[in-house]
């Protein structure tokens, strides 16, 4: 059996006097899609803030492919191949799309602490970026500036910016939130289209959609792991039925 | 570059060329070199105000260390260039030790430390009486020769000056096209983000910090040619002050802002100052003004003004084609 992807051991992170996180252990092989669910305040993206680095962990172990994080800077955990999106859209608003996508690929790119060519110049940064964007059927939309696009094109463009740095352990906060239905099932058809050798842990809330794409769920209730199996077994859990589905 | 902006560049070009012929007048050559090395003082500021989003308040401190090295260099009998070099590279190395230092804290903390460092630097040039003078300042013994060239009069000092100053100014336009910028402004506004993508904030604002005070200093340098003397009062709080204030002024979201502001700043100074007493009160009014309307600054507020005009005029002109079809 192979190691895991991403291994997180007894993970623990209060806030003041409030647990955010308590000793949450979860692995998730290579290849897997991962779905993480939870009420509100479950802890979802604190979990995420914590593999990151965005959040310092109180106790506990992360390793990405048996590589501790924890103490890791955030920048270097995503040279080690991890990358996110962001639930609350973190874009640069005035630039466009071309340029957020190049910004993120810069952010691997020795390039990057070049202070003397001009970026414009590096074409190939921009035809790679094209092809991010056009994978996320951005093509046409490129050369706009991110405050005149839709919504969904922001979400779409997220993502583009975490597929362009080709990750091995990708995390989707939310991906599909603020979507209509044909939306999402774009998102949706686009998330299947990610090879399998990309891991990805993904929180949502549309159950939906979310649990035809992933084939282990985790269920997170106040910063808990409560149940953890297949997506049958956590759907026929009754303490899931307590805690999510109001039952 | 568009055509216009080529013109432009091209005319700023022959005008900064042949200036000392159109003054003639020696004072207005020297008030033109002034603004030209308060230009470059505010540029290599706006690297970190404008790209960065780091307010200092502490840039005259390179002044105070980059200028009292020359003169003191040149005093104990090394060359000029050895002495300017000398100067640059201790400035250049003391703005890396300030970066660590200010770095540490974000916002209001990194402003508050830059004023410290400058006030201590000003302190120690205030007290240090043996070495600096103190309160009496201190003389440079003379300006350099550099390559043979005579730079006494006040236009070869002003053509000088312009070639230093083209020369920052192009490394400072390629830096603000740069991948290297283009991350400091992700940095700027999106620091987390940036993080996420593998950027090492912390190190991209720190070789900035390093860069500006690099110009800083060589801005330095070239004050102490122009004046042949410094003290404390030149590098006091009101010295960064003011140079934070002509990048804000001009514009610091622009690389052309921060020399309008220089020149605005810097004439209102020295030319206004011999009509009117209240020149202070001029220069407050006219920047409550510029701020209240144009609160990116100058440059950035006028390129706004004429594109509004120029649209409306297109709409008029638009309507006038109309006008018979009514």
């Amino acid at each position: 059996m192979s190691s895991p992807a991403l291994e997180v051991a007894g993970l623990n992170k209060r806030f003041g006097g409030l647990p955010a996180t308590r000793n949450v252990s979860l692995s998730v092989m290579p290849g897997e899609r991962r779905l993480i669910i939870g009420p509100n305040g479950a802890g979802k993206t604190t979990l995420f803030n914590l593999v990151t680095g965005d959040l310092t962990a109180d106790a506990g172990s992360v390793r990405l492919f048996g590589q501790e994080l924890l103490g890791m800077p955030t920048q270097d955990r995503v040279h080690l191949g991890l990358a996110r999106t962001y639930q609350i859209l973190t874009l640069f608003p005035r630039e466009r799309l071309v340029h957020n996508v190049v910004l993120s690929l810069l952010g691997l790119d020795v390039r990057r602490w070049n202070p003397w060519s001009i970026l414009t110049r590096n074409r190939d940064l921009y035809e790679r970026a094209h092809e991010a964007l056009e994978r996320v059927g951005l093509g046409d939309s490129a050369e706009r500036i991110v405050v005149e696009t839709s919504y969904g094109e922001r979400r779409r463009l997220e993502l583009a910016m975490a597929l362009a740095q080709k990750p091995k352990v990708l995390l989707l906060d939310e991906p599909l939130a603020g979507l209509s239905q044909g939306e999402r099932q774009t998102v949706r058809a686009l998330l299947d289209t990610i090879p399998r050798d990309v891991t990805i842990v993904m929180i949502e809330h549309d159950m939906d959609t979310a649990l035809g794409f992933a084939e282990r769920i985790t269920l997170l209730h106040y910063g808990e792991v409560i149940v953890e199996g297949t997506r049958a077994e956590v759907v026929a859990d009754p303490r899931t039925r307590e805690v999510y589905l109001g039952d | 570059m568009t055509r216009p902006a080529a013109v432009a560049l091209a005319v700023c070009i022959a005008v900064l060329l042949v200036l000392p012929w159109i003054i003639g007048n020696e004072f207005y050559i020297n008030m033109a070199t002034q603004v030209l090395i308060y230009a470059l003082f505010a540029l290599s500021i706006n690297m970190m105000l404008g790209y960065g989003g780091m307010v200092s308040l502490g840039h005259a401190s390179y002044l105070g260390i980059a200028g009292y090295a020359c003169i003191l260099a040149t005093i104990a009998g090394y060359d000029q260039l050895t002495a300017a070099i000398f100067a640059v590279t201790l400035s250049t190395a003391a703005a890396a030790f300030f970066g660590v230092l200010s770095l540490r804290a974000p916002g209001l903390g990194f402003i508050m430390i830059t004023l410290a460092l400058g006030q201590i630097v000003w302190g120690v040039a205030y007290r240090a009486n043996d070495l600096t003078g103190g309160d009496n300042g201190i003389r440079h013994p003379a300006r350099p020769m550099p390559f043979g060239f005579d730079i006494r009069d006040a236009a070869s000092f002003y053509y000088f000056t312009l070639v230093v100053f083209a020369v920052a100014l192009f490394f400072i336009w390629r830096f603000s096209r740069s991948p290297f910028g283009a991350s400091l402004m992700g940095a700027r506004d999106q620091p987390r983000r940036m993080r996420m993508l593998g950027h090492n904030v912390w190190l991209v604002r720190l070789i900035t910090f390093v860069m500006a005070g690099f110009w800083g200093s060589v801005a330095s340098v070239l004050y102490v040619y122009y004046n042949l003397f410094l003290s404390p009062h030149a590098i006091s709080l009101q010295q960064s002050a003011e140079i934070l204030l002509m990048a804000i002024l001009g514009g610091a979201s622009s690389l052309t802002g921060p020399i309008v502001g220089a020149a605005i700043i810097t004439l209102i100074k020295n030319v206004v100052s011999t009509y009117v007493e209240r020149w202070n009160t001029l220069l407050g009014v006219i920047f409550v003004v510029v701020i209240v309307f144009m609160p990116y600054g100058l440059v950035p507020g006028c390129k706004q003004l004429w594109m509004r005009l120029r649209s409306r005029k297109d709409k008029a002109a638009a309507t006038v084609v109309t006008e018979p079809a009514r």
